[in-house]
């Protein structure tokens, strides 16, 4: 296993990581505006501010990628303002810990659909926690309500995160910009 | 200083069954101008981005060795410099005398040698303008010339150029290969140069080397020439640009597309014609004057202006290429971008066979060579075959061999009645297929 950070991976990483604040900013006022909206079934769209923690790893596949990709994207969509405030960048950790752990599972040596979708969950049950465990945006709700978020949110993870990041690198790698990671270069050779 | 060295060279870039180059010998000695040729997709940018030590050892595959001055070119970057085809991505900072200071500062030269290194780089290459000039206010062809200062103020051992004046217009390329002239009398350095149009090249080069399996399909001085002018006169019109404001130069445009006639768009960098594709490809609203289809070409939407079609239908009668290729590929296989348009699969093997794309028909468009992606562009457009085709520098990057297959392409659907639309500044293609010119002005 290499866990050297190149510098090519730092970039590539950060760029990621700038796009998915430009994402996450979208989705913030998205989910605001979907604010009253039948609450725990918003949950289902969650999944988006959880891909860099899993596409980070399938793309630079070093250990930290996640966490690094997640965390800066959190970083700077609180910079650009959110209604959570600083706390995005407690969320941003511990999701970026969630999808670490889908990959570190296996020693960083496994890079597929199986992984990414762990990856994914465990991202999703970071944050389903920190959402009704620790910080406390959520307005009141049920036993049944909350256990209901807290699946959504895992499920949306695993789906938009988790399957979503393995189709989108496999997307990206065959346009050849991933060309200098070996994530890159497993694509069908024409 | 400045020798290089191919020994039994290979490349094959990550995803590539194929070896974009491969048992490549060639010695260049120092002080020697060497012109680099051979067909589209033969490798020659892969063998000049070795040469600068481009080519990152994780991304493809290599064989044999590549040397600058005995030592592996990777490991001899500090003292090559390369221009590339494109001044604006190559151009860094807001000022001029800043982007050639750049490379200096970076080498960590005397704060007190920068300014005299950069004053005479801009002499050198007879920039025209002080150092404070705002580089985005200059033309493509004052864009390339302070990219070869920023390259010769490095006093590089070995100089490579890339088609420095392929986007250019003709008189800005001619600046350029006069500035590249002037400034290698006083440095000391082998040159390496990629480009197409040989005859223009030949005055800066000693000698030319040619790379590749098809000798034949470079470029060579009077070379024959297909001649495919209109035989028939030019039916009505299909599309009128009337009062037409091209914004930048504020040039007012009256002109027909006419049926059947290939009108080709001439004039310097700057002289808005790249503006005048997107107006007459719908694809931008005018900011002042219109553009009218004829019922002939649109029927009851002639009505409205073209870009207030919906897509598909304006797809459908007015195809554009656009000067960048890769701004306008949306699939992932080059297969699929030519059925894209709804082409047969007996045409699209047809179009892939005819513009030498057959091998590559499952590569990513992203993934071709700058030629390559020229032809897929074009390709497109012809294999969806509207009544309009306005096309944006088509010929752009073409061996002698893929621009005879082209012009010919392009001639024939002229002659089944189609209007052509060129925007170029190759004059070969005016002179091969152009039935009437339009010169801009800046």
């Amino acid at each position: 296993m290499q866990t050297r950070w190149r510098t090519v991976d730092i970039v590539v990483a950060a760029v990621i990581a700038v796009a998915f604040a430009a994402v996450f900013y979208a989705w913030n006022n998205l989910w605001e505006a979907l604010n009253g909206f039948a609450l725990p079934w918003r949950a289902a769209i969650y999944g988006v501010w959880l891909i860099p923690a899993v596409l980070g790893p399938l793309v630079v596949r070093k250990p930290g990628a996640g966490l690094f990709v997640e965390l800066v994207a959190a970083v700077i969509s609180a910079v650009m303002g959110s209604a959570w405030g600083l706390s995005v960048l407690v969320s941003g950790l511990v999701q970026g810990m969630g999808g670490e752990f889908g990959f570190a599972a296996t020693g960083y040596r496994r890079f597929g659909l199986v992984n990414a979708v762990i990856g994914g969950a465990l991202a999703g049950t970071g944050a389903a926690l920190m959402d009704l465990g620790v910080l406390p945006y959520l307005p009141p709700m049920t036993t049944g309500q909350r256990w209901t978020y807290a699946i959504l949110v895992i499920v949306s993870s695993a789906v938009i995160a988790g399957a979503g990041s393995w189709a989108l690198q496999r997307a990206l790698s065959r346009t050849g910009v991933l060309d200098r990671f070996p994530s890159g270069r497993e694509r069908v050779a024409v | 200083m400045g020798s290089v060295e191919f020994r039994g060279f290979g490349w094959r870039h990550a995803g590539r069954k194929a070896w974009a180059v491969r048992g490549f010998d060639l010695r260049i000695e120092h002080g020697e101008r060497v012109l680099l040729q051979g067909a589209s997709g033969a490798g020659k940018s892969t063998l000049l981005a070795a040469l600068a030590g481009l080519l990152a050892e994780d991304s493809g595959e290599q064989e044999g060795e590549v040397l600058v001055d005995g030592r592996p070119a990777r490991e001899a970057r500090a003292g090559t410099a390369m221009v590339f085809q494109d001044p604006q991505t190559q151009l860094v900072m807001r000022r001029a005398g800043d982007d050639v200071a750049f490379g200096l500062e970076n080498r960590g030269v005397p704060r007190a040698e920068i300014w005299p290194a950069v004053d005479a780089a801009l002499a050198a290459v007879g920039f025209p303008y002080g150092r404070d000039r705002d580089t985005a206010a200059l033309s493509g062809g004052e864009q390339q010339r302070l990219a070869i200062a920023g390259a010769i103020a490095l006093r590089p051992g070995l100089l490579l150029l890339d088609e420095p004046t392929a986007n250019l217009d003709p008189e800005g390329a001619r600046l350029v290969r006069t500035a590249v002239a002037k400034a290698l009398l006083d440095l000391d350095a082998t040159m390496v140069l990629v480009e197409h149009r040989v005859e223009e090249a030949l005055a800066l080069v000693d000698r030319a080397v040619v790379i590749g399996e098809h000798p034949d399909a470079v470029w060579a001085p009077g070379a024959a020439l297909p001649a495919r002018k209109a035989a028939a006169a030019p039916g009505g019109p299909l599309l009128r640009a009337q009062g037409l404001v091209l914004p930048h130069t504020g040039a007012v445009v009256d002109e027909e597309v006419l049926a059947g006639q290939a009108l080709a768009v001439e004039g310097p960098n700057g002289a808005g014609k790249t503006t005048l594709a997107l107006l007459l490809g719908g694809l931008t609203r005018p900011a002042g004057g219109r553009v009218a289809a004829t019922a002939e070409l649109a029927g009851r939407d002639a009505a409205r202006p073209p870009h207030r079609w919906r897509a598909a239908r304006l797809a459908g009668r007015i195809g554009s290429v656009f000067q960048n290729p890769e701004h306008q590929f949306v699939t992932g296989t080059v297969r699929e971008e030519l059925a894209l348009g709804g082409a047969s699969p007996a045409a699209v093997d047809e179009l892939l066979a005819r513009l030498y794309l057959d091998k590559l028909a499952l590569a990513n468009p992203f993934t071709l060579s700058g030629g390559e992606q020229r032809r897929l562009s074009v390709a497109t457009a012809l294999a969806a075959a509207p009544r309009v085709l306005v096309l944006d520098e088509p010929t752009f990057g073409q061996d002698l061999r893929t621009w005879r297959e082209l012009v010919t392409l392009l001639a024939d659907l002229r002659d089944e009645g189609r209007a052509l639309v060129l925007v170029t500044h190759d004059p070969q293609l005016v002179d091969s297929i152009g039935d009437r010119r339009l010169e801009l002005t800046r």
